[in-house]
């Protein structure tokens, strides 16, 4: 009886199959109710899939669409009801042969809601390899440009089309910028603006990407950002500095493929092993937060595009991933070829092998060495059948240049593109051209598309986006201290051992201005800065000290009125306990180190001395030890002076176990000021270094010691070599007009109105014709606060 | 700043006034980055407080030198180490059955309005660092964290928004960024991490200095500082290029340096300047930067402050963090804190506004003679502690305890006069009844704020709750 029941039903079935008219409600749901409604609807949504009405069925779950319209075969739905292993549903009888058609039928007939509705829409799907799509069509007339083709061919379908380019001043500030995070100086946009070349643009872009110095220390920060390059943020344990790979990697133009397999297979001396150490804390650490897992999660997020955070510790609630599968990335770098799964930080006695987040890539077997194991998963990020690393990559740079993504959340490459296409086709001519991050940028800055005006970014991302042009975007950090710097000739010094340079913003270590400012405190990656504008941010920009204090000296530099620092007669280098060999810095251990130097003609002497970086300053003993002045009536003690200035304290110390007698303990920071004037001694000798007793605690006691002729300048304590990252445009002695017309051209790319010639002439005389520098100060801060001058347009 | 350019600069505040656009507010509603909020299935407590004070003894408090006094002893040389369980005498509180620490006599007689615990547990995080349980104590996880977590002070901002728009909602008093080698740690957590920058610490180091930071920088002035904020808006009312950019993007910049500027000159910005305090007032209050720091409290307090944390300043080996020479080092402490505490407490009861302000003293861990973590669960020694005791430099506690800690609560919805949890009389003096972790404190003071325990907020399309993984639970009994 039951059985003659379903023979007729199927009958009916293969009936209505065969005439391709199979109905939703009709003949579709009921299926889905009978057998998968357990699991799958509404609220119970088991993987994240609901099949209980025609929306859900679309939408799909974590692990995608359910069906794709048209493509039965593809369609997740059929193969897991059909699948030999563990099929669907996962309890109760499986679906009949006819049920099974039916779902076929429907879906090949295009997945409609009702026999007359539309065909569905395809739902987006991110595909792991790359294809490289035909160009379309230029338009007659209409740019050439392969990205304008894409983007014309995007703004046509849409009935819309596509606006003429920015002037060259506004394209040649977005340039200068984008590539160098540097303004154009006046003479630079004025010859621009001048040249009559065709291709002015073009040739432009080749140049500033030829600018290999100021291209690496321009986007240095968008890769310190990714890869939580900074210093200090390791706080257990060494991690070594990726600093000086990366700038080199960045000079060089190392192709990006080899970029990666650098970061995840580090094997010379010189590679960047820091990366994959991550960020780590003293103590017991979660056990989704151990530097293998954080290297799986940093890799997957940084390079792939996928977000592995939640099913570090437990499964996905809303992707597809799986504990197992973080664990399984993770074993690449581990030591052990089996690691343990533990979920929320209990052992499951579950193991995994490495295992790729993409079968497709994977070996057949895990290698069998760690080295091996490196090596493989540096490969199967790098290779050529690997799309979504280029994809990512390109994204993240359209993002950086244009302010959105072509896949708007760019730490999820399954998004779907504003133009699939597109991104394909800029990815494979990426992987084309050797991965070379150069010709990526210059192949987008060079298109039309990154020269529309510029779109005012809204309160709230809206949905349904278009892209009509780049977005309004907002100086970083670094780019903001660096327009400063480069008007007022006034550059941070960034001191290497002995010697110092006057460098770019992004050397400093973060300060409160440029955290407030968007740079990221880099215990996280960090993808995209914080562009907004708040009220602590404007506090620090309208009351804070360091911009009051880079104003003021720009201001008098500007106007030549700034004195030269004193130049120091000795510099320690920095006297630690401990044999430093990650650093340039002359380093001594527990030995003492010796000065002897030329003190002829010198009136007054200043003896110095500065932390350099001791875990707890106040408890390090630093030591100025049987200090000689030497003359004409012999050797004198410099302990039988007392100091001018600075207290002190006089006595034995122990130094490498051996008692040195006649020690000036100063502490630490000091200052010691001998009025030494008219005795004609001609040297100074002395032994420095640091007490023992401070070297058995666990301080890093670590200090520098300083000889100078005259008051220092605190913050010039290093000799610094004269040259500057840009030469100031600024000219000696400058007219009032001239310097008004520079300040304006530099810092706004444009000459002043009358009216605020005006107001500027105004205000840098304050006090009858001559020019002072707080007026000066005061323009180059009103100026810097403006819209204008923050903002990218 | 003459009268001529007062009346000028008044006129762009009041007209802002008068537009009643506060600037901070609108600001913060115009941050467009920042993580929407998802409400849990846990009704909205109804909020018995709006103000809160974080009093943050940074470095590891003593418990057994402070509120939870055991048994004394006095140095002898000899002494064995493991007899010593607190080093100062017991005294009577206002509160019959509670005793506290010799020292802290004032704070004693104020008991009757505080809620003392006892039994505050710190996590096991391993090898103790003191900023990584300070990273936990102020965001309610351990670090690293897969994303940037907020200081607890900025959940606050967030989530309520500023009391009084012309007062940073969460003012951070007395804690120097950069202490040396654990600067970069301590950093990590003075951020409002994934809820983005509007919502970060003011952060003002020196209490002395909290008048100059909103105050024109002194070699500008306040003639020069108002002559250029002219000079700016006269600049952006002629830029001929001021068509650019979005009027969201263009407006939210001008406002805030507009908010900065009405800030500086606004009457609650008076708060931050201690010198206009009655002299007979700020000597109660000045036994250091600490006791200044409550003092700025209270008067932030009084003019609409959200959040405010005053602490007593976290330097490795120094202050609260004592390694040696703990019962001299405890006894200067107690010193800077007893006033201070003391006279917060009454002054913001005598001026009505004890019963919506809560107040917590706290600190990331307690401290032993003897026991390095849990008796159950020893970390690594980092102390060395003899076990017979020759010098007075080896009387102390020194080694760092995470079994059982001391919270103390004033006001805001808390009991009065009420103690809970208990610790053992006898080493290990562990806690031995109603153990409370940081995410049951947490609940507890978000609960008085009216602020529901698993309240989440959307980072990378996942809920990051206020506590740790919204569990955690209000421990009713200390609320009145």
């Amino acid at each position: 009886m039951r059985l003659l029941k379903l023979a007729v039903l199927s009958l009916i079935v293969c009936a209505l199959a065969a005439a391709a008219d199979v109905d939703f409600t009709r003949d579709v749901h009921p299926i889905l109710a009978q057998h998968c409604f357990a699991c799958h609807a509404g609220d119970k949504r088991s993987g994240g899939l609901s099949l209980r009405d025609y929306s859900d069925v679309l939408k799909g779950g974590r692990s995608g669409p359910a069906i794709l319209p048209g493509h039965s075969g593809e369609s997740l739905l059929i193969r897991r009801v059909t699948a030999e292993t563990s099929p669907m549903p996962a309890a109760g009888p499986r679906l009949t042969a006819p049920e099974v058609a039916a779902l076929r039928s429907w879906i090949d007939d295009g997945a409609r809601e009702s026999l007359n509705g539309p065909v569905a829409n395809m739902p987006w799907v991110a595909r792991l390899e790359l294809r490289k799509p035909d160009l379309p069509a230029a338009e007659p007339g209409g740019p050439q440009h392969p990205v304008d083709r894409f983007v014309a061919a995007y703004l046509r379908q849409r009935r819309l089309t596509m606006q003429a380019p920015v002037s060259d001043r506004v394209f040649a500030r977005r340039a200068y910028l984008d590539i160098t995070g540097l303004l154009p100086l006046p003479d630079q946009l004025v010859a621009f603006v001048q040249s009559a070349e065709p291709d002015k643009r073009a040739r432009l872009v080749t140049a500033l990407l030829a600018n290999n110095g100021a291209y690496a220390d321009h986007w240095i920060s968008f890769w310190n950002d990714l890869l939580r390059n900074d210093e200090g943020v390791n706080y257990a344990g060494t991690r070594k500095s990726i600093t000086p790979w990366l700038v080199a990697a960045l000079r060089d133009n190392m192709p990006y493929d080899r970029f990666v397999e650098k970061l995840l297979n580090p094997v010379a001396a010189d590679d960047p092993s820091g990366f994959l150490v991550g960020v780590n804390w003293r103590g017991d650490i979660n056990a989704s937060q151990k530097p293998l897992m954080q290297a799986a999660q940093n890799s997957a997020q940084v390079f792939l595009g996928v977000n592995l955070k939640c099913n570090s510790c437990h499964d996905s609630f809303i992707s597809k991933w799986k504990l197992k599968d973080a664990y399984g990335l993770a074993a690449f770098f581990a030591d052990d070829t089996q690691l343990e799964l533990v979920r929320c930080d209990v052992n499951t006695n579950q193991f995994t092998g490495a295992k790729f987040l993409y079968p497709e890539l994977d070996l057949p077997a895990p290698p069998a060495t760690p080295a091996e194991r490196k090596a493989a998963v540096a490969r199967m990020f790098t290779e050529a059948a690997n799309g979504r690393m280029p994809r990512t990559m390109v994204n993240r740079v359209w993002a950086r240049l244009l302010g959105r993504g072509l896949v708007e959340d760019v730490d999820d490459m399954d998004g779907e593109p504003w133009s699939a296409d597109l991104l394909d086709w800029l990815a494979a001519d990426f992987v084309e051209h050797g991965y070379d991050l150069k010709h990526l940028i210059g192949e987008i800055v060079t298109s039309q598309a990154y020269q529309l005006p510029a779109i005012p970014r809204r309160e709230r991302q809206v949905k349904d986006y278009v892209f009509r042009g780049p977005e309004v975007r907002r100086m970083t950090a670094e780019e903001f201290a660096d327009a400063l710097s480069e008007i007022t000739g006034e550059w941070p010094v960034f001191a290497q051992g002995i010697r110092g340079t006057y460098s770019r913003q992004w050397r400093m270590p973060s300060s409160p201005l440029t955290r407030e400012l968007g740079r990221p405190i880099r215990d996280q990656v960090f993808t995209e800065r914080n562009e907004d504008a708040t009220t602590l941010q404007a506090l620090e920009l309208v009351n804070g000290e360091s911009l009051a204090h880079l104003l003021k000296r720009g201001a008098q530099r500007m106007l030549g009125e700034l004195p030269p620092a004193p130049e120091n007669l000795y510099d320690s280098g920095r006297v630690t306990g401990h044999t430093d060999t990650s650093t340039l810095d002359r380093t001594v251990t527990a030995r003492p180190q010796t000065l002897d130097i030329d003190i002829s003609d010198v009136r007054e002497l200043h003896l110095l001395i500065r932390d350099a970086g001791s875990y707890s300053p106040e408890r390090v003993v630093p030591a100025w030890i049987g200090a000689m002045l030497s003359g004409p009536g012999g050797d004198v003690p410099l302990s039988t002076l007392e100091p001018t200035s600075g207290q002190v304290k006089r006595g034995p110390i122990q130094m490498a176990k051996v008692e040195m007698q006649d020690a000036l303990l100063p502490g630490l920071p000091s200052e010691l000021v001998f009025d030494i004037g008219g005795k004609g001694y001609t040297r100074l000798r002395a032994t420095i270094g640091l007490d023992d007793q401070c070297l058995q605690n666990d301080i890093s006691p670590a200090a520098r010691f300083f000889v100078f002729r005259e008051k220092p300048n605190l913050e010039r304590l290093v000799r610094v070599a004269p040259e500057t990252p840009v030469e100031s445009p600024v000219k000696a002695r400058p007219k009032k007009d001239e310097l008004i017309s520079t300040v304006f051209e530099t810092m706004l790319d444009r000459e002043p109105t009358l009216g605020e010639r005006r107001l500027a002439s105004a205000a840098v005389s304050t006090h009858g014709s001559r020019m002072s520098a707080e007026g000066l100060a005061d323009l180059l801060w009103s100026i810097a606060m403006q819209p204008e001058f923050q903002l990218i347009y | 700043m003459n009268s001529e350019e007062k009346r000028a600069l008044d006129a762009v505040v009041s007209r802002r006034g008068f537009l009643g656009a506060s600037a901070s507010a609108t600001l913060a509603a115009l941050a467009g980055g920042t993580p929407t909020a998802l409400w849990g299935a846990t009704e909205k407590p109804k909020a018995t407080a709006d103000t809160i004070i974080v009093l943050w003894m940074a470095g590891g408090m003593a418990q057994t030198e402070t509120f939870d006094p055991k048994r004394p002893a006095e140095f002898q040389p000899g002494m064995k180490a493991n007899d010593v369980l607190s080093t100062f005498k017991p005294i009577d509180t206002s509160v019959d059955h509670i005793k506290i620490s010799e020292g802290l006599e004032r704070i004693a007689r104020v008991m009757d309005r505080g809620t003392l615990i006892r039994s505050y547990q710190a996590a096991d995080l391993g090898f103790i660092l003191h900023s990584r349980h300070q990273y936990d104590w102020h965001t309610g996880y351990a670090p690293p964290q897969t994303v940037a977590m907020p200081h607890i002070g900025s959940v606050i901002a967030k989530t309520l928004g500023p009391k009084n728009p012309d007062v940073p909602a969460f003012v951070d008093i007395g804690q120097n960024l950069e202490i040396g080698g654990e600067s970069a740690a301590v950093k990590a957590f003075h951020t409002a991490g994934f809820l983005g920058s509007e919502y970060g610490p003011f952060l003002i180091t020196n209490p002395l200095d909290a008048g100059a930071s909103v105050r024109p920088a002194p070699e500008l002035g306040e003639a020069r500082f108002s002559r250029r904020y002219q000079l700016f808006q006269k600049l952006a009312a002629q830029s001929p290029v001021r068509q650019f950019g979005s009027e969201y993007q263009r407006e939210s910049w001008r406002r805030s340096v507009d908010a900065a500027h009405r800030l500086l000159h606004s009457p609650s910005a008076k708060a931050f300047d201690l010198t206009l305090e009655p002299k007979k007032s700020y000597d109660i209050y000045n036994t250091g930067p600490f006791g200044l720091g409550c003092l700025l409290a209270r008067r932030l307090t009084e003019a609409g402050a959200r959040f405010i944390e005053v602490t007593t300043e976290y330097i490795p080996f120094k202050n609260w963090d004592t390694h040696e020479n703990g019962h001299a080092r405890a006894a200067g402490m107690k010193k800077q804190i007893d006033a201070p505490v003391a006279q917060l407490v009454l002054d913001l009861e005598q001026r009505g506004l004890l019963n919506r302000t809560v107040i917590v003293l706290a600190s990331e861990f307690g401290r032993d003679m003897v026991q390095e973590g849990k008796p159950d669960k020893p970390v690594k020694d980092q102390v060395s502690v003899p076990a017979v005791l020759t010098e007075p430099k080896h009387f102390g506690m020194h080694r760092h305890f995470t079994d059982a800690g001391s919270v103390l609560l004033f006001g805001g919805g808390f009991k009065k006069g009420f103690l809970y949890g208990k610790t053992a009389e006898e080493r290990p003096c562990r806690t031995i009844e109603n153990p409370v972790t940081i995410e049951d404190l947490h609940a507890t003071i978000y609960h008085a704020l009216g602020i529901p325990a698993d309240l989440s907020y959307v980072v990378e399309k996942r809920p990051v709750y206020v506590t740790r993984d919204g569990k955690g639970k209000v421990i009713r009994e200390l609320l009145a």
